[in-house]
């Protein structure tokens, strides 16, 4: 029974990733729409484009290698992984135990070098230009990731994933902290150029010249296509819900219940999705900084984990 | 025990208090005048002589001028008062412990009080000569006598304070009031060297503060009052109970901010700019007592850390220090082509032996430090008086482009070139025997030390050579055709005079100085 | 106040006092920066009401008070002025820091090795007494470094200025973490002293904007050896 529920929890986090990314998509979109005064599409649109690729008849460019084809399995494969680990719905799962804060990383970095060595196997001009900018973002973006969330397990004393959100949800007096501010403040920027959104890329841009994750997959087609779209969909829809899950870690499942599972699932889905309308909605107001600036950017939000890094160790008397 | 009357609080508020009232004096008169118009395109156009109805009138004198003299008899006179009580009752203390004297506090306020009667005896002259120029107007000197009595009473105020906080707001407040002196003339290049002036001072001493901070609360820790936790003689006296580490990262901040103030690297970029872009009479002031003002501070600093931390801490930072100091300005003497420049970076050289002698740290070399002190004070500010009127002569600053001063104006090149003679260290001048008293207790203080001190002796050769050189190019040789008549009797001439007099005769023999100056040295000595 | 909210609050104001001095280097406008000093000057006065309010001394309220005024009311509003001279004589390009000597992302990594340098620094200080208070102090001394660094790096006058500025708000941070502040005596002489200093420089700056038609602090480079 106990491995039931545990197993369960396991198979949920990662069909409600993967059937929810698209959703989130759609929905961000939607409310994007809105404000800007048209009908939208509607919140389904992605699936039915996910259908429409995989109808296609794949196809791959002449002189592309094993790397450009195996790139998009492998970056739902992480994805999917990740997904599995991190507690969305619930901290205690026969995996938990792996959920590593550095495997998480590592995962979600994985999948974005795979993309970069396809760009660059595609031997393109955009391909590469594509690759060399995403893998300069992420060289400043994963420290950031690493340092938030390690801001975080000071105070729980542990860099588990799970163990970080359950001794959060028992002592919320630990997010709203310096460091805890910090930190939040730190993660966002970081999640927001992990998933190639404004300020940092914008995911909407035809614009060859201004593009960083859209240039890595231009070669793409058919059902190679969906599958990168949906590994990029499943990547904001996981970091999303880890943001959620660290700073608004109430309503997560910590014991073994099946009604406390379906109410986890209920109110991830509201978290996520009431983040992805702020988003949507800020994505309305701002616009994307020059590339040039987006080092300034990254480095910033470096610095703000690093000081919640230090601020939660020292000031909490740790030393 | 120190002892309270009241004669003693007005020996110890008068220095303080003299210049200012002179100041108030200058400035009142003019405080209500409303500003006129012409006078304000005077002074950013200082090259329009023809306009202007100051060239053309007779050279009267300005009472004013004169008035900025009685501060400067103000001060030795206390100094010399406070110097007998000192010797004769120990250290007296006026205003709940703020102001205090000790023999050093004596010392140099005698440093201060005749460094000040030089270059305030030299002023008249060099307004006169500013004003012949076309370079000054009746506002300008008001404004320079308010800004140096301000100066000056800043330093003694410096000297006087036992409480190293209101010792740091003095030495603040000496950068503030002569940032307008360096950029009185508001060229490009004036302007530029009061923002240097201005922000590395200000930033350097800043530094020294927080140092001040730190062992503020190192003494707080060590259960000291905090009434006196920041009184120099309480802290000296309990500087064991400090805990080191935190002392030792507070007296390295001091030692760099003071430092900066005393012309020591790192931050000693500002020296050689102001120093050549101030008024001659006020660079002198800087040059000659300032400089050993803000090191006076570094000395009591010492004292506290030779107390808490043992010697070897101070030691090696100053030395170190001296050294790379003394290096810096070696090699730009070298290279120098402006006398005040050049003059400049001579107070460098002399400042980073003071520090060496300070590193050295007997007895001995205390003494001489101090000796030094009041020996270059005399000597640089003569040097510099007499620079300015070279300036007013020849209207040129480069030293290619001066020669055969001493045909041409025999009375002004006579005393740049004794007081340059005094500063390369000849015999009887003063600064012969303390460089002498330094070297030789450097030799007898260690190895290492012996190291350091015959490093420093080549470099100081190295300066000695580049300075004579440059001095002799100057001075000698036929006097220029075009040269106007040579002035028969230089105005202003005796103060520097008198001042290389006095710089020899402590060279002769210190007389009754004798006692204040080992009473000094032991003040600020191993206890 | 109970000990945990007074921890909490300290470590907050603290943060925000970082924080600040971190934005100031990322910016770009001087106006903006100011208004981030403004700020800074905020979180600091909250600290020494903390301090005086924890420690039921009514001086110390009084001196933040004071501080405050100082640094959130008088400083910026002088060098608000100022810009407002620059903008209406030289136009836009003198109020903005458009190429500082290191550029944005690189200072801002250098602040944090400059943080984690104050951290390191700042562990016999903590150790000697360990307090809620005490334990911030390296916060004061990382402002300290970061506005040494952007005197150093930005070549605006204005910036430099806001630059000491920061330095000197570093240190009264220091004087009131460490010791909850210096002698009122030594801290109102060293107010006035910082307020003529800024007074000074803000003279100097119309002088060198007169004279050399800018107030790029890298146009002054008449005087070398």
């Amino acid at each position: 029974m106990r491995n039931t529920i545990g197993y369960a929890a396991v198979v949920g986090q990662v069909v409600v990733l993967a059937a929810g990314a698209p959703l989130l998509t759609g929905w961000m979109r939607q409310v994007r729409a809105r404000l800007e005064g048209r009908a939208g599409a509607g919140v389904l649109q992605p699936w039915r484009d996910t259908r429409k690729l995989l109808r296609k008849e794949p196809i791959t460019p002449v002189g592309t290698g094993p790397a450009f084809r195996a790139a998009p399995a492998l970056l739902v494969a992480t994805t999917v992984v990740a997904g599995a680990l991190v507690p969305l719905l619930s901290t205690d799962t026969p995996v938990s135990g792996h959920a590593d804060l550095i495997v998480v990383v590592a995962l979600v970095s994985l999948g974005t070098l795979a993309l970069a060595l396809a760009g660059l196997d595609t031997g393109t001009a955009f391909g590469g230009m594509g690759a060399s900018r995403e893998m300069t973002v992420a060289s400043l973006v994963e420290p950031t990731l690493l340092l938030s969330v390690f801001a975080l397990s000071i105070p729980a004393g542990t860099t588990n994933v799970p163990a970080i959100v359950s001794g959060a949800i028992h002592s919320p007096a630990r997010l709203a902290s310096p460091a805890g501010l910090l930190a939040v403040a730190a993660l966002a920027v970081a999640v927001l150029a992990e998933t190639s959104r404004i300020p940092v890329d914008n995911p909407s841009t035809h614009l060859e010249l201004t593009m960083i994750h859209e240039a890595m997959v231009l070669e793409y087609a058919g059902p190679d296509l969906a599958l990168v779209e949906l590994g990029a969909q499943m990547r904001l829809t996981l970091l999303l819900g880890l943001l959620s899950s660290l700073f608004v870690p109430w309503g997560i499942a910590t014991g073994l219940s099946w009604t406390s599972l379906v109410v986890a699932a209920v109110l991830f889905a509201v978290k996520v999705a009431v983040l992805g309308a702020v988003l949507a909605a800020a994505e309305v107001f701002w616009a994307k900084v020059r590339l040039f600036r987006v080092p300034e950017l990254l480095a910033g939000s470096f610095l703000l984990a690093l000081l919640a890094v230090t601020a939660s160790y020292f000031l909490n008397g740790a030393s | 025990m120190p002892y309270l009357s009241h004669g003693a609080a007005l020996l110890l508020t008068a220095p303080v208090a003299a210049p200012l009232v002179v100041a108030a004096a200058c400035a009142l008169p003019h405080a209500r005048m409303p500003r006129p118009a012409a006078v304000r395109s005077h002074d950013r156009l200082p090259s329009v002589p023809a306009a202007e109805p100051f060239p053309a009138q007779p050279r009267h004198r300005h009472p004013a001028d004169w008035a900025g003299l009685v501060p400067p008899v103000v001060i030795v006179l206390c100094g010399s008062l406070l110097a007998v009580d000192v010797l004769g009752a120990g250290p007296v203390s006026a205003c709940s412990g703020l102001l205090r004297a000790d023999a050093l506090t004596a010392w140099m306020l005698l440093v201060v009080g005749s460094v000040a009667l030089i270059a305030c005896g030299a002023a008249p002259g060099y307004l006169a000569g500013e004003r012949a120029a076309g370079r000054a107007s009746a506002r300008t000197g008001w404004h320079y006598q308010v800004l140096v009595q301000s100066f000056l009473a800043a330093m003694c105020l410096a000297v006087l304070t036992a409480n190293l906080g209101v010792l740091w707001v003095a030495i603040e407040a000496t950068t503030i009031v002569t940032a307008f002196l360096v950029g009185h003339r508001r060229t490009r290049t004036s302007v530029e060297a009061a923002w240097k002036y201005v922000v590395i001072c200000s930033a350097g001493i800043a530094l020294a503060f927080l140092g001040t901070v730190l062992l503020y609360y190192a003494a707080r820790q060590a259960g000291i009052a905090e009434a006196w936790a920041l009184d120099w003689p309480t802290l000296a006296a309990h500087a064991d109970r400090l805990d080191p580490s935190v002392t030792r990262l507070g007296i390295t901040l001091v030692i760099l901010g003071f430092g900066a103030k005393a012309g020591l690297i790192p931050l000693h970029a500002w020296l050689p700019d102001a120093h050549s872009q101030a008024p001659a009479p006020v660079s002198a002031l800087m040059s000659g007592v300032l400089l050993s003002v803000a090191f006076a501070a570094i000395l009591r600093y010492r004292a506290i850390a030779d107390a808490a931390l043992g010697a070897d801490f101070t030691r090696v930072l100053l030395a170190g220090i001296a050294l790379l100091t003394l290096a810096l300005a070696a090699g730009l003497l070298l290279g120098q082509r402006d006398y005040k420049r050049m003059l400049a970076y001579s107070s460098m050289e002399h400042m980073s032996l003071i520090a060496l002698g300070a590193a050295i740290g007997s007895p001995l070399a205390l003494s001489a430090v101090l000796l030094h002190i009041a020996g270059h004070g005399l000597a640089k500010s003569a040097a510099f008086c007499a620079s300015g009127r070279i300036l007013h002569l020849t209207g040129t600053s480069r030293i290619g482009r001066v020669n055969g001063l001493l045909a041409r104006a025999p009375s002004v090149g006579g005393v740049f070139g004794f007081a340059v003679v005094a500063l390369l260290a000849f015999p009887p001048f003063s600064l012969f025997a303390s460089e002498l008293g330094i070297a030789r207790a450097g030799f007898t203080a260690g190895t290492v030390l012996a190291w350091v001190t015959s490093a420093a002796l080549l470099l100081v050769l190295t300066a000695f050579a580049a300075l004579a050189a440059r001095t002799a190019r100057m001075l000698l040789g036929p006097a220029p055709t075009a040269a106007g008549s040579p002035g028969a009797t230089e105005p202003g001439i005796w103060p520097l005079a008198l001042g290389l007099t006095a710089c020899a005769a402590l060279g002769v023999g210190l007389g009754p100085l004798t006692d204040l100056l080992h009473a000094a040295a032991q003040a600020i000595g191993d206890r | 106040m109970s000990a945990g909210l007074y921890t909490q609050l300290l470590d907050l104001a603290c943060g925000a006092f970082l924080l600040a001095a971190v934005l100031v280097l990322w910016g770009r406008e001087l106006a903006a920066i100011v208004r981030v000093f403004a700020l800074q000057g905020v979180a600091l006065a909250a600290v020494g009401l903390l301090l005086g309010a924890h420690e039921a001394r009514w001086d110390l309220i009084l001196v933040a008070l004071a501080v405050g005024v100082l640094r959130a009311g008088v400083l910026p509003y002088l060098i608000r002025r100022a810009l407002a001279v620059s903008a209406a004589d030289r136009g836009s390009d003198e109020v903005r820091e458009t190429q500082p000597l290191v550029n944005v992302a690189a200072s801002l990594l250098t602040a944090a090795l400059l943080t984690l340098l104050a951290y390191a620094v700042a562990r016999p200080l903590t150790e000697l007494n360990p307090t809620p208070a005490t334990r911030a102090l390296p916060v004061g001394l990382a402002v300290v470094l970061i506005g040494f660094f952007v005197l150093v790096t930005r070549r605006r006058a204005l910036a430099q200025v806001v630059g000491f500025l920061l330095l000197d708000n570093g240190i009264t941070a220091t004087a009131f973490l460490a010791t909850s502040g210096v002698p009122v005596i030594v801290e109102l002489g060293v107010s006035f002293d910082v307020l003529l200093a800024v007074l000074v420089l803000q003279i100097l700056t119309t002088r060198v904007r007169e004279a050399f038609g800018t107030t790029d602090i890298d146009d002054l480079r008449e005087l070398h050896d």
